[in-house]
């Protein structure tokens, strides 16, 4: 099934049956804009992630200007992560491999200029909520910083095309769903919920402040766990078997991964509140639920391993391998490491000692931009060449990227976790003032500094890499 | 799990205990508490914050202190850390945040826990110097300058009592003035309204009267 679904596109002959070219020129628009948009927002925030980390170097630098504090700029970068990339990089993989998988093209013109329209809603909102929170009119709410009428019209803009790729599963050709099918399903359905009843409890009609903790935690573990990574595990299993020849052959594994995930991953987000202002019995779950994340996460890695260990077994390894499945092998490898690290950072005692530290941010940042990102780069880098009808990547630029955002994601994670288990551990001591444990942590930020500039040019790479594939397209349309 | 509703259904389920347990159970049962008898003083605990507090809440909110700084003293179950390092009495219990628009909790700690910083440092001249320039009052602080909160001014007639003592490099012009604007003011008074040192039921201070007299 799998084989014909994503036919390859090295061969400039061989693309594909006359169906699925119907299914690409019908999500054609819409996927070339989202993607856009999510790559452009991407540069964006890794140039104030870079400034960011400047500032913790030198606290001067841009200073005295409100907008450009530390406190302003810092939500910026989270939510145009979250959102501006990896929502909208997740909301074009959705619609285009949904509408690959199920092999039916999208319904007539006014589906695609809707969802064009949504897309343009989508981004006008992310950058009138930057602008908001930039001018000081922030929530204050982590990771929840627009204003309200910010957030209204994401998730408005969301429903306009979520809805779209639910109902392509009902549409579809093929009588037994595959896995990546379940995934998309689940996270499109979740996503305006989380949003959704996050925002209204936190942001539109506050609760009383006693009970925002366990909902902030809840939708800070619901929106990576439940909406971006599903998306990203989809785009594994949709694209893995065909990139190695292979296919899946353990689907009872694929069904167990899928359930645990969606009932843990919930729950997960309490680990972010162990040992805070709630009740007993939150911690404990947050304790059991981060470490038991581990279980489903690492089937899933297993389940997808095995297709990828099938190839090398009976195959020439020495052949070179594309960026798309280097993107898709990376992927799971920081999706085992998102399970250990949880897993680790629940335990109370460590949780205890690391929790406000830079361990936390190293475990955010390996799910944005690792677990979560780089199975989105791989359906980008798969995506463009269906959609432009040619082989529309420079080579040596796509390689560049993956090198830049594999060498500057592990060594950002290691030089917090190094950090952080430092401070940590200083913190502890509550003989050591406060002001030497933040000296001790200079040498990690300045080398954290080098690692965002290597994220910052692996952004501007993949950026110009894209333009030079839209541009081509544009003067040089492909005859129909 | 081929058929739309069946799949629908299932995720439905599964993903409804979380919902219930951090959301649903949070908003019914925690949402719910309210403040008690404070028998010494006759109001109650938490106390009621000033309008200026309250003002100075939104500030705090939109400049992100919550970045850098938490609001919340963990369990000493899980750790004694934030006790011993004097950041509070006791441990933060949900009713402590009853008086908040926002639960600014936290999940880094650049700068240090303030959840009790009224009690550690009352002296709201010493907080308008410090978000004047950290590193003045903190050498090596990495906390950003918040001067944009300031007002530089020619002094007229006699100089404000408001005015800030600024020396060195900061200190203004001759026949100049460095003020605090409202935003400051309604700053200032939010940290110093924010003291968590008196007991609740659920949470009681181990020492009588633990409140730094200083
Ligand atoms: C870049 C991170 C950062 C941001 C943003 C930040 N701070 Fe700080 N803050 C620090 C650091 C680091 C310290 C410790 C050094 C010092 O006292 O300056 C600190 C210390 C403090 C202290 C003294 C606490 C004590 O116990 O000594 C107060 C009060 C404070 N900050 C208030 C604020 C307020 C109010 C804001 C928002 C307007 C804010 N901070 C924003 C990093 C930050």
């Amino acid at each position: 099934m799998s084989e014909n679904i994503f036919p390859h596109h090295h061969a400039e002959e061989d693309r594909g049956t006359a169906e699925t070219r119907a299914v690409d020129a019908s999500v054609r628009l819409p996927v070339l804009v989202l993607f856009g948009n999510a790559v452009h927002w991407l540069v964006v925030a890794s140039l104030i992630s870079f400034i960011l980390s400047v500032k913790l170097i030198a606290p001067g630098f841009l200073g005295g200007v409100s907008f450009l504090t530390y406190g302003r700029l810092a939500p910026m970068a989270r939510d145009l992560f979250l959102y501006g990339w990896a929502s909208q990089a997740a909301l074009a993989a959705g619609i285009w491999l949904m509408a690959r998988l199920s092999g039916r093209p999208l319904g007539g013109i006014l589906h695609s200029t809707l969802l064009v329209s949504a897309t343009v809603l989508w981004n006008v909102a992310i950058l009138l909520g930057t602008l908001a929170i930039f001018a000081g009119y922030s929530t204050g709410v982590e990771w929840l910083e627009y204003p309200n009428w910010a957030s209204a019209m994401l998730l408005l803009s969301f429903l306009l095309i979520g809805i779209w790729a639910v109902l392509q599963f009902d549409r579809r050709a093929n009588e037994r769903a595959e896995v990546a099918q379940w995934f998309l399903v689940a996270a499109f359905c979740w996503f305006p919920w989380v949003y959704g009843t996050a925002n209204l409890l936190l942001t539109w009609k506050p609760v009383q402040a006693s009970a925002q903790g366990p909902i902030q935690s809840w939708y800070c573990g619901s929106l990576l766990a439940l909406w971006l990574l599903p998306v990203a595990i989809a785009a594994l299993y949709a694209l893995m078997p065909r990139l190695v020849g292979s296919h899946l052959n353990r689907r009872n594994l694929a069904t167990l991964g899928f359930w645990m995930l969606l009932l843990l991953g919930g729950w997960n987000g309490m680990e972010r509140l162990i040992g805070g202002p709630v009740p007993a019995w939150m911690t404990s779950a947050g304790v059991v639920a981060g470490v038991l994340f581990l279980i489903p996460v690492v089937i899933i890695a297993i389940n997808l391993l095995g297709m990828s260990a099938h190839k090398s077994a009976d195959k020439n390894s020495d052949v070179e391998e594309g960026v798309v499945i280097r993107f898709l092998r990376t992927g799971i490898y920081a999706l085992i490491s998102i399970g250990i690290l949880g897993a680790l950072c629940a335990l109370p005692e460590i949780s205890g000692a690391l929790r406000f530290t830079a361990v936390t941010e190293a475990k955010t940042q390996l799910w944005i931009l690792g677990a979560i990102s780089f199975p989105l780069f791989a359906v980008l880098y798969e995506s463009f060449p269906a959609l432009l009808g040619r082989d529309c990547w420079c080579a040596s630029l796509s390689a560049r990227h993956y090198w830049l955002t594999f060498s500057g994601l592990w060594l950002l994670v290691g030089l917090m976790l190094f950090g952080g288990l430092f401070t940590g551990l200083a913190l502890n001591d509550p003989t050591v003032s406060f002001l030497n444990i933040t000296s001790y942590s200079y040498p990690f930020h300045v080398l954290e500094c080098g690692a965002q500039l290597m994220l910052l040019a692996a952004a501007v790479i993949l950026g110009l890499n894209l333009s030079r594939a839209l541009a081509w397209d544009y003067l040089f349309p492909k005859k129909k | 799990m081929h058929r739309l509703p069946t799949l629908l259904s299932g995720i439905f389920l599964v993903f409804l205990t979380s919902w219930l347990g951090l959301v649903a159970y949070p908003v019914l049962g925690l949402g719910r508490l309210s403040p008690v008898a404070d028998a010494d003083t006759g109001g109650t605990l938490p106390p009621v914050y000033g309008g200026q507090a309250v003002a100075g809440q939104r500030i705090y909110a939109t400049e992100g202190c919550v970045s850098c700084h938490s609001q919340q003293v963990r369990q000493t179950s899980i750790t004694q850390t934030d006790i011993e390092r004097g950041w509070g009495v006791r441990p933060s219990v949900a009713r402590d945040y009853l008086r908040d628009s926002t639960a600014f909790l936290g999940s880094r700690r650049l700068g240090q826990d303030l959840s009790n910083v009224g009690v550690r440092l009352p002296d709201a001249a010493w907080h308008y110097k410090h978000l004047y320039h950290p590193s003045s009052v903190c050498e090596g602080s990495l906390m950003p300058s918040y001067s944009h909160l300031f007002l530089l001014r020619k002094i007229q007639g006699a100089r404000s009592d408001e005015a800030l003592n600024l020396t060195g490099a900061d200190a203004p012009k001759q026949g100049y003035e460095v003020v605090p604007t409202a935003e400051a003011k309604n700053l200032v008074a939010y940290l110093l309204s924010l003291r968590h040192d008196y007991p609740l039921p659920e949470a009681p201070v181990k020492k009588a009267g633990a409140g730094p007299a200083k």
